[in-house]
């Protein structure tokens, strides 16, 4: 039992333990995936409008570069010319830096198109430096011509280049793209399998859980069953014992009369007779002896009377239960000076004799309480019998009690008895209140101890 | 004076022996039968028709008030005393209303006996002392717990002695005879007592003289 316990514990813990551990692993993983995509997305984005911004430099330097070489070529002025030249020159170092530049972001795929792009801007600008020492005439002679035949092929051919390293750039975009739904994908299938983990290990835990918690439950069932047959068992055992007890007191107390009270009463008259027969001379001589005896007798003969009374009134068999319980009464108002009411309401002679019993031995505990504790000038008992059952209070105006604190063997004892009867006690009573005791005892159902 | 024909019942034999010695050693009393349980009991004063009956109340096969009444219902003239080991007003009510004039505990002395037995011949009531000490203590007690005047105090003299002379024992006729009144006023007399004291039989009229120790 012990060992069980302590491993349905274990279970219980591993399992439990288990679920939270995979339930935080699972949301950490979760969340470093989603923040790892945010940041692959993030950083995709981010070269891309980088290369488009070089790109689109390269593309306009490219642009300018033709603009200024046919402005130098075509422009008769000196002065606009020289400027021209000078913007070239700058244009030159500009574009050197931001492919260089590019460069340090380009990709293995982009090689081939960039080298082509290097290739084709040394060449232009090697194309054009004597270009740039050509005089006033020779630039009007033969400029128009080199700018249709070199700088006008040169642009195309580098903004097709350019093209191309944009497409490869947009090309990459896509391929990043991929990746990303490729880790989508992979985060997606961690989640299942999590998930599925969680199920199982659930399901496990619930099933262990489920069973542990009905063999509990059966287990206090049966439990409870053995306590209450238990406590049957205990409560029939004192009905009996109850029933026993005043069986013996019964048959003690018919003996004590009948036999020793006649014997006694016996001597009695024997000894009057005794000293009756005696010749007068010495009847006084005799008479003097007798006298102490007889009164011994007497006294015995009360003793046992009283005794007799004391174990079982003969009232309750010879007489019924009223004469009884109003014997009672005198005998109480005899010795503590209470005035006893009794009154009875239509009480049958026929009462089953244990029920006779046990109304007359409640009344009496109750009687002995009132006259040891209450303190009561009064007490009222009455006995009130309906079609099923018979009522019976006592009630005095004594000082009262806390019932929840004081119950000696008497109220227990009288609450045993009842209950042996299959009917109920309730005691009422509060400090400076008196206190009234009611029971209800059913009139056909048999006692418990009977079965 | 003549012999008194006596019927004595009592399942003890010593004590029933004893009580025979006892009895015979008087002047004029006879015990002319004896009995051991109460049916023997009535048989046998139906048969020798004795003009008292002593008998004792716990008696197997029929108790000593049961075999009272009996003879009391067969022969009304039969004068009863119980023995009994009970002081208690129960068992007196119980034996009065059966038809017994006398209650006698038994454990009274011989003088005892002997005065119930004549008093019971004689058509009057008889108590053993102790009982009706204590049957006037407790009345006593009750009136002054209730705080009550005693309803005796309502009687007129005449009906205090009506009630008198009934609770002696006297019938009816007795006491028209000796009053000198007509039975129908006796009769109304007697209606009036039970009325005013709230009583209701013969046998509570007589407990409540000895109560009051208007007889003893
Ligand atoms: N009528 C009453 N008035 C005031 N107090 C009472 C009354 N009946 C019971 N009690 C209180 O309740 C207590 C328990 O009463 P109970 O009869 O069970 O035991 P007990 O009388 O003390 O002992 P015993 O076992 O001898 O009867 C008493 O000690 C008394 O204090
Ligand atoms: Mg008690």
């Amino acid at each position: 039992m012990r060992l069980f316990q302590r491993q349905s514990r274990t279970v219980l813990f591993i399992g439990f333990g288990g679920l939270l551990a995979l339930m935080v692993f699972a949301g950490v993983d979760g969340l470093r995936v989603l923040r790892r995509m945010q940041d692959r997305s993030g950083s995709i984005q981010r070269e891309f409008l980088e290369r488009g911004r070089v790109l689109n430099q390269i593309r306009s330097d490219v642009y300018l570069s033709g603009t200024y070489a046919r402005d130098y070529l075509l422009d008769p002025g000196r002065s606009a010319a020289d400027r021209s030249k000078t913007e070239l020159r700058r244009l030159r170092r500009e574009m050197d830096a931001t492919l260089a530049n590019y460069a340090q972001l380009m990709r293995p795929e982009e090689r081939e198109p960039l080298e082509g792009l290097r290739r084709n801007l040394n060449e232009y600008w090697q194309a054009l430096d004597p270009v740039l020492l050509w005089g006033a005439d020779q630039r009007r002679g033969s400029g128009y011509a080199f700018v249709r035949d070199v700088v006008i092929p040169r642009r195309r051919a580098m903004l097709s280049l350019a093209d191309e390293i944009d497409e490869v750039n947009r090309r990459q975009v896509s391929t990043g793209n991929a990746r990303l739904t490729d880790l989508f994908s992979e985060f997606r299938y961690r989640l299942i399998v999590t998930l599925m983990l969680t199920l199982a290990l659930g399901s496990l835990l619930a099933v262990f859980a489920t069973r542990r918690i009905l063999a509990l439950e059966s287990q206090t069932t049966s439990q409870y069953t053995e306590v209450t047959e238990a406590r049957g068992q205990l409560r029939s055992l004192s009905a009996r014992l109850v029933k026993t007890q005043e069986e013996e007191r019964r048959a003690l107390s018919r003996e004590l009369h009948d036999e020793v009270g006649q014997s006694l009463s016996a001597i009695l008259v024997g000894l009057s007779n005794l000293v009756g027969a005696t010749p007068a001379e010495v009847r006084s001589l005799v008479e003097r002896e007798a006298a102490p005896l007889r009164r011994l007798v007497e006294g015995n003969v009360r003793t046992v009377r009283n005794l007799t009374l004391l174990l079982r009134p003969s009232m309750l068999d010879d007489l019924g239960l009223i004469p009884a319980l109003e014997w009672q009464g005198r005998e109480a108002s005899r010795h503590s000076g209470l005035r006893v009411d009794i009154s009875a309401e239509a009480v049958s002679d026929e009462l089953p004799e244990e029920l006779k019993t046990c109304v007359y031995r409640v009344v009496q505990e109750a009687l002995t309480n009132v006259a040891r504790h209450a303190e009561a000038q009064s007490v009222r008992i009455v006995v009130q019998q309906e079609t099923a059952r018979l009522l019976l209070s006592i009630q005095d105006d004594g000082r009262g009690f806390d019932i929840a604190r004081s119950k000696g063997l008497g109220l227990l004892g009288m609450e045993e008895r009842v209950r042996g009867m299959t009917g109920s006690l309730h005691v009422r009573s509060e400090t400076g209140m008196g206190t009234l005791i009611s029971v209800v005892l059913p009139l056909r159902t048999h006692p418990r101890g009977n079965e | 004076m003549s012999t008194i024909r006596i019927l004595l019942a009592d399942d003890h034999n010593v004590m029933r022996r004893g009580l025979s010695a006892l009895l015979e050693r008087q002047e004029g009393f006879s015990v002319v039968a004896e009995a051991a349980d109460g049916r023997e009991a009535v048989e046998l004063a139906l048969a020798v028709k004795p003009e008292v009956v002593v008998i004792d109340i716990a008696m197997p096969n029929l108790n000593g008030i049961e075999a009272a009444r009996r003879i009391h219902e067969k022969r009304p003239e039969t004068a009863i005393v119980i023995l009994s080991m009970h002081a208690d007003e129960g068992y007196v009510l119980r034996a009065l209303n059966a038809g017994a004039r006398g209650y006698l505990l038994k454990d009274s002395p011989e003088e005892d006996l002997i005065r119930a037995i004549r008093a019971a011949h004689a058509g009057k009531a008889f108590f053993s002392p102790e009982i009706s000490r204590m049957l006037a203590e407790d009345y006593m007690r009750q009136m002054r717990q209730r705080g009550v005047e005693d309803s005796y105090e309502l009687l007129t003299p005449r009906e205090r002695e009506v009630l008198q002379m009934l609770a002696e024992g006297n019938s009816n006729k007795d006491l028209a005879t000796k009053l000198g009144l007509s039975l129908y006023t006796v009769e109304t007399h007697r209606a009036n007592v039970l009325e005013k004291l709230n009583l209701h039989s013969s046998a509570e009229m007589i407990l409540y003289a000895v109560r009051k120790g208007i007889v003893t």
